[in-house]
């Protein structure tokens, strides 16, 4: 009798708990989420510049291994971006506002661009800017966003685009302890693919000259 | 002419019946007139039955842009893309759907991507035979190096997690040239796409496009969506103007110029007819005179509204101009009533003779004008035919009744042409046949560079807003209303496919700048199953080759053996079809709505080139000689109009000469008095054509009715001048055709008045030639045949 009553009793806290914790995690994400986006938000306001090396692994089953590449990203307020791969191949890209070129090493092409008249590229420059400035709101319409830790914070982002569903299962970003930038990006695709992004060296608020928003001469 | 002597004696005691008659023809008249619907677009200008410009004019009007209604947003200089977009979309949500129909303002953001992603997977069945030729050439071991250093590389940026599965699917790129037959698809020239919009290369401009069941003849119901339209324009801010180009805008523009015109050139001849009356008579017997074009005029429309539907405005326009002719009778019947000392019995039966001929040529030239190819022409005959019939019945029964015994005044007609003055003044006759001769030898010189103008457009109201927003929608998007249109019929849609193919063929070895067609996405199933084996055959021969240099290349950039597997799947099992349903699905339903039709005769595929004349004849002959094909264009259908108009003229001439002929024959019986008959007729057709050259118009659709008009007038005069000659009754004849060709003038003096170009048209170079033939009539005539006494 007295087991029985000990099981009743162990169900009866299953219930009991299961709801509550189910409950506690959203609830803790509203309680910090908009306190975490505020020291995000002020943090990325201090930001004019930035210089940033990354390493970027591909975990893609269109490759026979894991295939690494290495590149810089400078981002110069309010719309300048470069993205270049320095290894294995020489590409990347430039925007200065609604225009830009981007290039390949391989085959020494560069082709210019603007990103209302190419939708994907359109789509990559509002994802990147997005992330320098720490755009919250245009982020929270894109994607779902659940707080996995706040110190540092770690973001994990469901996208909400039905264009973007097809191709990212989630996306899991991490900053830096103070904030200042994203240390880590972690993407993982809908057939099982998987990306990861290492940010390192960052420079905060140091002149950029301007030939780095340009395309490299071949 | 005893008959109306005889009828004059008989009715002599019993006017009342008379006016009893009048009155109940009155009230017919006023009692069908309040049912009269007039009809005020520009239709009755166009032409009907099945003649070839009458079919080709149906079919133009099935040009993609033609049904459709256009909204040109034009942003000023400080207005951003956005903005513009964005005050698109407020504009396109604004328009009431009942109205406008199926509004859009672009193909959708969507479009692009499911293009992108599913139009290449169609590659085996679109390829032609030389785009086979061009993936043989990408399959090169050099090409396949080069086509995955770029998948790497795309791979490998951030907008590789988007290339992925199309890269995997197609490594050599080769879907690019599926995705090429779109370049033939785009019907606004001046096209790009932002944020799924239409936007201009300059980025100025916006569109949008919608469809409505309003007719674009209907004029009220024109009016309402134009009303409508500027109340939803209103919502748009500052700096965005929007105007909505289509049809309903011209028509409405028509109507309401031809409202306005027949209210004023019915005014201003009506007062012009009557101070001519004051002048020149100054009788309140004159009065009746003056009834006599109205009850004409009435009986007329009331002839037209019995036999047809709806009355052309235009036709009532042209009342003004037979309150000119029907009157001529009258004048002469008055004239001579009044001034002769013989009995009304005698007087009646000699001015009946050449009143009666009068009518009867112009009855004939008008007849001729019923076998005319445009509704309007043909109303036009039968108003003036039953107007003529009725104003000589008037003149001869009724007005020798109303007008008494009493003689004009001398003193009275002050401008009197003196008969005999030739006599007096031989040197005057002389100028007067020098300066005749000269004026005829230059204007017979002037008229070869008369040129004809078949381009109906001319003859439709073009306000100057109408006019600049043409301009701006073609400055922004390129000629998209204005295209050349082959239609390539079928009894079903697989023979409609086949011959579309056969057009295509012909149309892709020229330039093919700004041709659209969907021959090269829509191919027949013949041509499907012949693509497919074709496919076949070539990977059969380079697959092993192709899949070694692959998985060898693709070694070299780190890509796993089963990576392009997707792209063998594809080049092993193609799809079996792509047809309307396909394309359907990829978002090109707008486009198919306006490219293929359907009716119960089975389907029609349209294809559009630039209306460029030398490549309209280059392709003109083989296209026509395709069975189911038809070639229309604005500039053909304009040069088919000017050689029709050309044709009729000169069969019209022809016809209506020759009736007069017989007529004057019958009448005089003598080769002298039928060519001296003839003289203001011809003198006035010289003289206008020339007068037309001279002063640079051309020869359009309306100066046909014009010249016939000039003949059944010109001829009446010469009838009127030579029997007055032959006669030793004085009819005062000489007075009675200068008054009357002044009534004349003036009621087509009031014709250019009017603002709408056809009936401009009509009264600009009548006046020409009425102003010639009125002046030979009564001096020139004279001076060849002086009067026997």
């Amino acid at each position: 009798m007295i087991k029985s009553r000990n099981r009743f009793f162990c169900l009866f806290l299953l219930f009991c708990i299961v709801p509550l914790v189910c409950y506690a995690e959203p609830l803790s994400d509203e309680l910090e989420l908009p306190e975490i986006f505020n020291r995000l938000q002020r943090a990325a306001d201090e930001t004019h510049s930035l210089s940033i090396d990354f390493v970027q692994e591909k975990h893609l089953a269109i490759f026979a291994e894991t295939l690494i590449s290495q590149g810089v990203f400078f981002y110069r307020q309010p719309d300048h971006l470069r993205w270049e791969l320095l290894s294995p191949v020489l590409s990347g890209f430039v925007l200065r506002g609604q225009k830009g070129e981007r290039w390949n090493g391989l085959s020494k092409e560069t082709e210019s661009f603007r990103i209302d008249r190419d939708p994907i590229m359109g789509i990559i420059a509002q994802q990147l800017l997005a992330w320098a400035k720490v755009d919250i709101d245009w982020l929270k319409s894109r994607y779902r966003i659940e707080l996995l830790s706040s110190q540092p914070v770690r973001l994990q982002l469901f996208p909400r685009d039905q264009g973007e569903t097809g191709f990212i299962d989630r996306l899991q970003i991490l900053f830096a302890v103070d904030n200042s930038h994203v240390e880590q990006v972690e993407m993982h695709e809908v057939g099982g693919d998987r990306t990861l992004l290492r940010f390192e060296n960052a420079q905060m608020n140091q002149p950029l000259p301007a030939e780095a928003f340009q395309a490299p001469e071949f | 002419m005893k008959i109306f002597s005889d009828c004059y004696r008989c009715f002599e005691n019993r006017r009342r019946w008379l006016i009893l008659a009048l009155l109940l023809l009155l009230f017919l008249c006023g009692w069908q007139l309040s049912r009269l619907q007039v009809e005020e677009n520009i239709s009755a200008l166009l032409p009907d039955g099945n003649s070839v410009v009458a079919n080709d004019f149906q079919l133009l009007q099935q040009a993609p842009f033609a049904r459709k209604l256009v909204v040109n947003l034009k942003a000023s200089s400080d207005i951003s893309t956005d903005q513009l977009l964005d005050a698109t979309d407020v504009l396109r949500d604004a328009l009431p759907p009942e109205l406008f129909k199926n509004a859009i303002s672009g193909p959708g953001e969507e479009l692009g991507l499911a293009l992108l992603n599913k139009l290449g997977l169609y590659l085996p069945i679109l390829a032609e035979t030389e785009d086979l030729q061009r993936i043989d050439e990408r399959l090169a071991s050099n090409q396949i190096d080069q086509r995955l250093q770029i998948a790497l590389s795309q791979l490998l940026q951030p907008q590789g997690v988007a290339l992925k599965e199309k890269i995997r699917r197609d490594p050599l790129g080769l879907e690019s040239i599926a995705l090429e037959k779109l370049r033939h698809l785009n019907p606004v020239p001046e096209v790009r796409l932002e944020r799924g919009h239409f936007l201009s290369r300059d980025g100025r401009n916006a569109l949008i496009l919608a469809d409505t069941s309003v007719a674009i003849t209907d004029s009220r119901g024109g009016q309402e969506l134009l009303a409508t339209f500027a109340t939803a324009r209103q919502q748009l801010p500052s700096g965005i103007k929007a105007e909505l180009v289509s049809g309903h805008a011209y028509t409405h523009a028509n109507a309401t110029t031809i409202q306005k015109d027949m209210s004023r050139v019915l005014i201003a001849s009506g007062v012009g007819v009557l101070l001519l009356f004051l002048l020149f008579l100054r009788s309140m017997r004159a009065l009746f005179v003056y009834l006599l074009p109205l009850f004409s005029f009435a009986v007329a429309l009331l002839v037209v509204a019995l036999v047809y539907d709806q009355v052309s405005g235009i036709t009532i326009g042209f009342g003004a101009v037979l309150l000119g002719i029907t009157i001529d009778f009258g004048l002469h019947v008055y004239f001579a009533l009044r001034k002769e000392s013989a009995s009304t019995e005698e007087t009646l039966r000699s001015v009946a003779r050449p009143v009666l001929f009068g009518a009867l040529t112009s009855l004939a030239a008008f007849s001729v004008l019923l076998r005319s190819e445009l509704p309007g022409q043909r109303q036009l005959a039968l108003f003036a035919m039953a107007g003529i019939a009725s104003a000589l019945i008037l003149a001869l029964v009724f007005l020798p009744h109303f007008l008494g015994k009493q003689r004009v005044n001398q003193q009275v007609f002050r401008l009197q042409i003196k008969t005999h003055i030739y006599t007096r003044m031989p040197l005057l006759r002389i100028t007067i046949l020098m300066s005749w001769f000269v004026i005829i030898l230059l204007a017979a010189i002037q008229m070869q560079q008369l040129s004809i103008n078949g381009d109906l457009r001319k003859l439709s109201y073009q306000s100057e807003t109408l006019r600049q927003n043409e301009a701006d929608l073609t400055d922004a998007w390129g000629n998209m209303r204005g295209r050349a249109l082959i239609f390539a019929k079928g009894k079903d849609l697989q023979s409609a496919l086949r011959t579309n193919e056969q057009v295509w063929k012909l149309l892709k070895v020229q330039d093919q700048t700004g041709m659209v067609s969907l021959a090269p996405l829509l191919p027949s199933q013949e041509t499907t199953q012949a693509r497919l084996d074709r496919w076949r055959d070539f990977w059969a021969q380079r697959r092993a080759v192709v899949e070694e240099s692959l998985i060898k290349h693709g070694h070299a950039y780190g890509f796993s053996a089963a990576a392009f597997d997707p792209f063998w799947s594809q080049v092993e099992e193609p799809p079996h079809e792509f047809g309307v349903e396909q394309l359907r699905q990829l978002g090109f339903q707008d486009l198919l709505d306006n490219l293929l039709l359907e009716d119960e005769y089975g389907y029609q595929f349209i294809s559009l080139l630039p209306d460029n004349p030398e490549l309209i004849l280059a392709l003109e002959g083989q296209l026509t000689s395709l069975p189911g094909v038809t070639l229309v264009s604005q500039s053909r259908f304009g040069r088919q109009l000017s050689h029709e108009i050309g044709a009729d003229f000169n069969q019209f001439i022809l016809s209506a000469g020759l009736a007069v002929l017989f007529l004057l024959l019958v009448l005089f019986r003598s080769l002298r008095p039928l060519l001296l008959a003839l003289l203001p007729v011809l003198t006035g057709l010289v003289v206008m054509f020339g007068a037309m050259a001279w002063l640079g118009l051309e020869l359009n659709l309306f100066n046909v009715v014009a010249s016939i008009l000039i003949i059944g007038l010109g001829v009446d005069y010469g009838i009127f001048m030579v029997c007055h000659g032959q006669q030793e009754q004085d009819l005062a004849s000489a007075r009675a055709v200068l008054v009357s060709g002044l009534t004349t003038l003036v009621g087509f003096g009031a014709l250019v008045l009017a603002e709408h170009p056809a009936l401009h048209s009509i009264g600009l170079t009548v006046l020409l030639g009425i102003s010639a033939a009125v002046p030979t009539a009564v001096l020139v005539i004279p001076a060849f045949q002086l009067k026997r006494h």
